[in-house]
């Protein structure tokens, strides 16, 4: 279960999410549209107070 | 003599043709499914506290909760005598649920891409009938339920456990799907679902015996709780899905062939992943890692033994190796001492 989503950026480029799931584990989330994960986070910010943090490039 | 008969016949096939013969016994597997005898578990030989869907323990398997008991999960020993099986996949319930809220549900289920399964001729007047044999042993008795997932589709079968505590094989035939669709891709072709309890969401219509649309109500009619006393536990073992109308023996593979096509899905490392720096301040650092085998797709990167991963970007990844970069306090050589790669379904 997603807790949180994160956008990464990297010298400016939006380059991946770091996810912490309820259990306090935390994963990086490539941007790629068949990895699952990332099908997830879309779901997930796709509910209602779901947001991801954005801390700009 | 036999031995000079031999001789005779390799002497007139061409050395490609044995090594093509071998190199296809191994990679055209009859059974759909990966890891059904589970002898596989790179994540870990047992989980306890599950409450909701993950993949635990064995490789492949995914345990999908809503909120019907918590279970400790295990590769486990119990196996049914004299079949060949060393590990058996097993669930005990440590919290009960005797009174399913209607959405509840639990089962157990393997994603197949659906670029494997192609010969299927799923959509088709050819569509292939699939049979899946399987071993379970539990104390609850009764109507359990197995269901086949496509897009959109599913059909499920139910069979009976009627001895308690004894090992019993089960086959079930399923006719193929004519009107279905099955995507050529690394993406979701076929699920096999073994249901473990569900409410009444998924038990109040007919059980759906023939291929149709999803209809919630028709996916698990008659299917006992499993989660209706922490007395209960559930094992399975030799789990088979192949083409046609009966089952076969289980198809047992070479540890380093069935680990091979786990890890195109998932991939623990134990080793240290060291970025090599020539830093002296701030400047970034990076380091690649090279995947055993091609994943199924760019996989997702978590860190079980390092905190290192909050100041970590995966600025690439690829079906073939995945580039990470650090910023980091000075003197420091970023590492993780145990990490896994996830492409699973």
């Amino acid at each position: 279960m997603i807790n949180t989503v994160e956008k990464i950026y990297f010298d400016g480029d939006f380059v991946c999410y770091k996810t912490t799931y309820q259990d306090s584990s935390v994963s990086l989330v490539p941007l790629k549209t068949d990895n699952t994960d990332y099908q997830a986070i879309q779901e997930w910010s796709a509910i209602e107070g779901n947001n991801i943090i954005d801390p700009g490039a | 003599m036999a031995i000079t008969r031999i001789g005779n016949i390799a002497s007139t096939i061409p050395d490609d043709s044995i090594q093509n013969a071998k190199f296809s016994n191994i990679v055209q597997s009859k059974n759909i499914i990966i890891n059904g005898d589970m002898n596989i578990a790179q994540r870990g030989t047992s989980t306890a506290s599950i409450t909701s869907s993950s993949y635990n323990t064995v490789d492949r398997w995914k345990n999908t909760f809503s909120s019907l008991g918590t279970w400790t999960i295990s590769q486990d020993t119990d196996v049914p005598t004299g079949q060949g099986f060393a590990k058996s996949l097993k669930y005990d319930c440590t919290t009960a649920d005797g009174s399913p809220s209607a959405g509840d549900f639990c089962n157990l289920r393997q994603i197949v891409e659906g670029q494997n399964l192609q010969y299927l001729k799923v959509g088709t007047s050819s569509a292939q009938s699939l049979t899946a044999s399987f071993w379970v042993k539990t104390n609850k008795t009764g109507t359990y339920i197995c269901t086949l997932n496509t897009s959109g589709r599913f059909i499920s079968k139910s069979y009976s456990i009627s001895s308690s505590n004894t090992w019993t094989k089960i086959s079930i035939t399923f006719p193929g799907d004519t009107s279905g669709t099955m995507a050529n891709s690394n993406a979701n072709g076929l699920e096999i679902f073994f249901w473990l309890g569900a409410g009444s969401t998924f038990t109040s219509g007919t059980l759906q015996t023939s291929w149709g649309s999803v209809t919630n109500a028709d996916y698990a009619v008659g299917q006992v709780n499993l989660a209706d006393s922490t007395d209960n536990n559930f094992w399975i073992t030799g789990i088979q899905l192949e083409a046609g109308t009966s089952a076969s023996d289980f198809e047992f593979l070479p540890y380093d062939v069935n680990l091979n096509r786990c890890l195109r899905y998932f991939y623990f490392d134990d080793c240290d992943l060291f970025m090599y720096t020539n830093r002296v301040s701030d400047t970034p650092r990076a380091g690649q890692k090279q995947f055993p085998i091609p994943m199924r797709a760019a996989p997702t990167f978590t860190s079980i033994s390092s905190t290192e991963i909050s100041n970590t970007a995966m600025t690439d990844s690829s079906r073939f190796m995945v580039t990470f970069r650090q910023s980091g306090s000075d003197g420091d050589v970023p590492r993780y001492n145990s990490y896994n790669f996830s492409s699973e379904l």
